[in-house]
């Protein structure tokens, strides 16, 4: 048969993939699995009549399960002693390295691998004990005492699995121990590290010792050593590699460049600065500061890890010197960003573009402030890995940091002294009170701690001012940025916005409620990403904050509660698609099957409604339990507040269920006109507590439903819009009641509204007061009609009974004239001027009042005298 | 309800919003899906798993019927009828009659 080209592929594909499966069944199964799909062929008989007839000695009896793969238990056993012989070295190596941090980190790491690799040798016995177990339950349990003895084959195999299953459980439990040690390493060393990092900020250092004049002599030395060594490499890098060296500086540079160029490219209205610009919006300026701040400094950072990673790769380094060069790097790295930063949030030359309003020269101070403490702080890092890989003597290190920590001290109290803002009159003002007496604090406690010898204490609280205030000053124009698109009619202003609002059908009130989710998904960002990043600048190994955001996740248990966000989110989600599925339902009913299959509105209506509710009742059960909230724990509670809900909330509940009544019984629908005690109206939407009904001043009365179960309702188009409508009429005494009789039936029935049947009756109603009444009673199909044929009737009879001279009698009223004695002339002037002198009155009341209560207060005061 | 259908047609301004939210809170919710290994007792009485997780031994009882959520990263189980297992994080173990399956 033909096969067309797409099916014939496809079953190319499918013999691929069945050879491919094959190919991997064979590789992965040894060959004792081959051997025992082979044994099994013929055992699946013997193996199902085995329980059934197990007295039955001549019934074959299955053979054994396949052999243990030859060797398993003593591989894994091997790898469980190579693990522990790791595992030994390891903890000899903590406490030789015990004072070094890194290492400690880095025994750590390794050591979670050793414990996953412990848990995998553990794991490769799965399937053999898998099988092992099911090769037991077939051949069922020893016999009991008194019944017949089973064949010696079975109890054979049955103890051969038996001592299988105890070795494999002995190598399990070997390697369950080994996890459990190496558990207990990585908590010693994180023990150690918190005790290290205590040391570092405890240990007081003499500092008589280091800064004896010995000092200088031990740095020149030093740095002669370090000049030897960089020399040494340059001139022979130069001699052997300097091809390979122009070339990576050249392929970074590139790298570099086309990042640069390329960022200005496609940012470049957002990234410069419009100088021309008079008055650039608070957001315009954010994203210029953030654009400014993180292009380039990619940029940088692409360029020297690129530059670094070439020399690695033309093996251009050589010994110390990589490691030196890693630190410049990051030493390039960490200035550039800091005086980028700086730059752009202050922008010294551009006044109209800067974040916070300091003054120009200010401004130009903070900059070289900045940049120079990132300077100190980077270039002493970059001297510790010199010293640490030179093997300098420690007064030299001591020296170093307390410099440098005393410089950073200075530049922070010298920054709290900065006078940055200017008064309306001139006069310069410093900055918030919070603000300097924090950096005059840490600045003083830097110098202090480093005068008394703490120099670990005092570097760390300045590495700490430098680098982790960096990312808080980045974190905070993240979120005022986040607020500025949060405001009312700032996100329809960005580029994002009027794209929005030119390429879609989005409204106004649409994009204010898009930038205020765009604001909070900033500012979900930023936490998301600088608490982590905050979080690793102070130690914590990035193992600890991915177990804490999965703890975050999965479930923080307080007390028997346990609160999970992705619990709650995947309650919120399940909610979500259901309301949506029943949504779609809804209208589905509604709008196809209904709709086709001429169903009545007000059935219709009712159906929608009725599914909408059940709908969304289902799926917020569904969603709660999703969310792994226990619905059974609130039963108590619920049983005990429902008498009090069942009183509160009386009302509520009886309008509902009146609303449901309504919906199953319908005495009305959707467009029905209905008399309702006083209202009279068409209905325009059954909801459950209430219904709306229009009346026809267009007036919305909202009529709770326990009114309209529990009293009587009219319904003028119940089951069909057929009505009747009465005009009375008056004519004198002394007509021709035959002839007005036959004139108004003649008019009721030549109107084209009015039905034949049932017939038009004119009846003579009551010899009246002043006239003979009648009244014309008329049957209309469609009793929304009545005002029309009603006017058009009267018109006729006044005609008719022109035409033949019936009077219809009006009752005259007597006119009686009183003489009043004449008011007073309604006078303006008159009015205004009482008013204004009630007025008048009305405020002396009030002075007086005042000046009584203050004069009673003060007579409330000692006397002074 | 403030995404109300009104006469099939979605009423526009909340809607947008609602499906921003959607979105955002799918995303969240596909990016935040972690795994852990769960436990079903499908039996009435009450089954006792000895779990060996981080250097820590703990007995997790199982009462009947009920799902447990345990062994985030790797650990060893003692199963009710005396085997140990070691499980990635993953499985599921279902204990029924006493005996317990892995899969």
């Amino acid at each position: 048969m033909p096969l067309p080209p797409v099916s014939r592929q496809e079953i190319m594909l499918f013999r691929l993939f069945r050879l491919i499966l094959v190919c991997a069944l064979v590789a992965s199964a040894p060959l004792g699995a081959i051997a025992q799909v082979a044994d099994q062929v013929p055992a699946t008989p013997g193996a199902s009549q085995a329980p059934a007839a197990p007295v039955g000695s001549q019934a074959p009896v299955a053979p054994a399960v396949s052999p243990a793969p030859p060797g398993l238990i003593a591989d894994q056993q091997k790898m469980i002693k190579d693990l522990t012989a790791k595992t030994d070295g390891f903890e000899k190596k903590i406490q030789q390295d015990g004072e070094e941090d890194s290492s400690l980190v880095d025994i750590r790491l390794q050591l979670e691998e050793l414990s996953r690799e412990s848990l995998n040798t553990a794991l490769a016995f799965r399937t053999r004990l898998a099988e092992i177990n099911a090769r037991v339950q077939q051949l069922g349990p020893v016999p009991a005492a008194g019944q017949p003895p089973e064949p010696d084959i079975v109890s054979t195999e049955r103890q051969a699995l038996t001592s299988e299953k105890a070795e494999i459980n002995a190598v399990i439990s070997q390697a369950q121990a080994l996890s459990i040690r190496i558990s207990g390493l990585i908590d010693k060393i994180g023990n150690m590290r918190s005790a290290l990092f205590r040391n570092l900020l405890t240990k007081r250092y003499v500092l008589s010792d280091a800064l004896s004049p010995q000092v200088f002599s031990d740095a020149r030395d030093e740095f002669g050593n370090f000049y030897k060594a960089v020399s040494s490499w340059l001139s022979f890098a130069f001699k052997f590699k300097f091809q390979a060296i122009l070339a990576a500086t050249f392929v970074a540079l590139g790298l570099a460049l086309v990042l640069l160029v390329g960022g200005r490219r496609l940012f470049g209205r957002v990234f410069e600065a419009d100088p021309t610009n008079e008055d650039p919006s608070y957001l315009s300026r954010l994203s210029v500061a953030f654009w400014s701040t993180l292009l380039p400094t990619l940029a940088v950072g692409a360029f020297l890890g690129s530059t670094i990673f070439f020399f690695n790769y033309y093996n251009v380094l050589r010994g110390d010197i990589g490691l030196f060069l890693n630190a410049l790097a990051s030493v390039i790295g960490v200035v550039f960003c800091v005086n980028r930063l700086t730059n752009a949030a202050l922008s010294p030359r551009l006044p109209n573009w800067r974040l916070i309003p300091v003054e120009t020269g200010p401004a130009r101070w903070l900059v070289r402030l900045a940049t120079a403490m990132a300077v100190v702080i980077s270039f002493n890092t970059f001297l510790s890995i010199v010293n640490d890989k030179m093997g300098s003597p420690l007064s030299l290190t001591i020296a170093r940091s307390f410099l440098a920590t005393i410089i950073v001290g200075v530049i922070l109290i010298l920054m709290a002294m900065l006078r940055p803002f200017k008064a309306r009159d001139g006069s310069w003002r410093p900055w918030p009170a919070w603000l300097r007496y924090l950096s005059l604090s840490l600045g003083l406690f830097t110098i202090v701690a480093a005068l008394l010898g703490y120099i670990g204490l005092a570097l760390f609280v300045s590495l700490q001012v430098v680098v982790t205030g960096t990312a808080l000053i980045t974190a905070y124009i993240g979120f005022l940025s986040a607020q500025a698109i949060g405001e009312e009619g700032a996100f329809a202003n960005t580029s994002v916005g009027r794209w929005l609002s030119a390429n879609s059908s989005y409204e106004d009130t649409a994009l204010d409620q898009l930038g205020l989710v765009v604001s909070v998904a900033i500012n979900l960002m930023i936490v998301l990403v600088f608490l982590p990043l905050i979080l690793l600048m102070w130690g914590f190994q990035p193992g600890d904050i991915q177990a804490w955001a999965y703890k975050l996740a999965t479930g923080v248990t307080i007390g028997s509660v346990t609160i999970s966000v992705t619990g709650i989110l995947s309650g919120i989600v399940v909610f979500i698609i259901g309301y949506f599925l029943t949504r779609w339902f809804q209208g589905w009913l509604d709008g196809s099957v209904m709709a086709r299959g001429k169903v009545d509105t007000g059935v219709r209506n009712s159906i929608r409604l009725a599914v909408g509710y059940a709908g969304v009742a289902l799926a917020a059960l569904v969603g709660i339990s999703a969310a792994g909230i226990d619905l059974s724990s609130l039963a108590l509670v619920a049983g005990a507040l429902s008498l009090g809900i069942g009183f509160g909330l009386q009302n509520v509940v009886s309008n509902f269920v009146s609303g449901l009544i309504l919906l199953a019984e319908r005495p009305f629908k959707v467009g029905d006109w209905i008399v309702a005690g006083e209202i009279s109206g068409t209905v325009k939407k059954i909801s459950v507590r209430a219904t709306e009904i229009e009346t026809f001043q267009r007036q919305s009365v909202i009529l709770p439903n326990s009114n309209l179960i529990n009293n009587a309702v009219g319904n003028w188009t119940h089951r069909n819009k057929l009505g009747r409508i009465d005009i009375k009429i008056g004519v004198a005494y002394g007509s021709d009641v035959k002839q007005v009789h036959a004139v108004l039936l003649e008019i009721a029935r030549s109107h084209p509204l009015v039905l034949k049947n049932p017939e038009p009756f004119v009846l003579f109603s009551n010899f009246g007061a002043a006239a003979l009444e009648f009244e014309i009673r008329v049957f209309l199909a469609d009793v929304m009609n009545g005002n029309i044929v009603q006017n058009d009737v009267r018109f006729a009879v006044l005609e008719k009974f022109n035409d033949q001279h019936i009077e219809i009698p009006s009752t005259p009223r007597a006119v009686v004239e009183t003489k009043d004695a004449k008011a007073w002339p309604t006078d303006d002037d008159k009015i205004e001027a009482d008013f204004v002198e009630q007025e008048q009155a009305k405020a002396e009341a009030a002075a007086e009042a005042k000046r009584a209560a203050k004069s009673g207060r003060k007579a409330r005061k000692p006397d002074p005298d | 309800m403030p995404c109300e259908m009104q006469q099939g047609r979605w009423e526009h301004r909340y809607c947008t919003m609602w499906k921003s939210l959607v979105a955002a809170v799918a995303l969240l919710a596909v990016s935040g899906s972690a795994h852990a290994a769960s436990a079903v007792n499908k039996d009435a009485e009450t089954r006792t798993l000895i779990v060996t997780e981080g250097g820590s031994k703990t007995e997790l009882a199982l009462a009947g019927g009920e799902t447990v959520e345990f062994c985030q990263n790797g650990c060893f189980v003692t199963l009710p009828n005396g085997d140990l297992e070691a499980l990635t994080g993953s499985e599921t173990v279902e204990i029924s009659g006493g005996v317990a399956r892995i899969k």
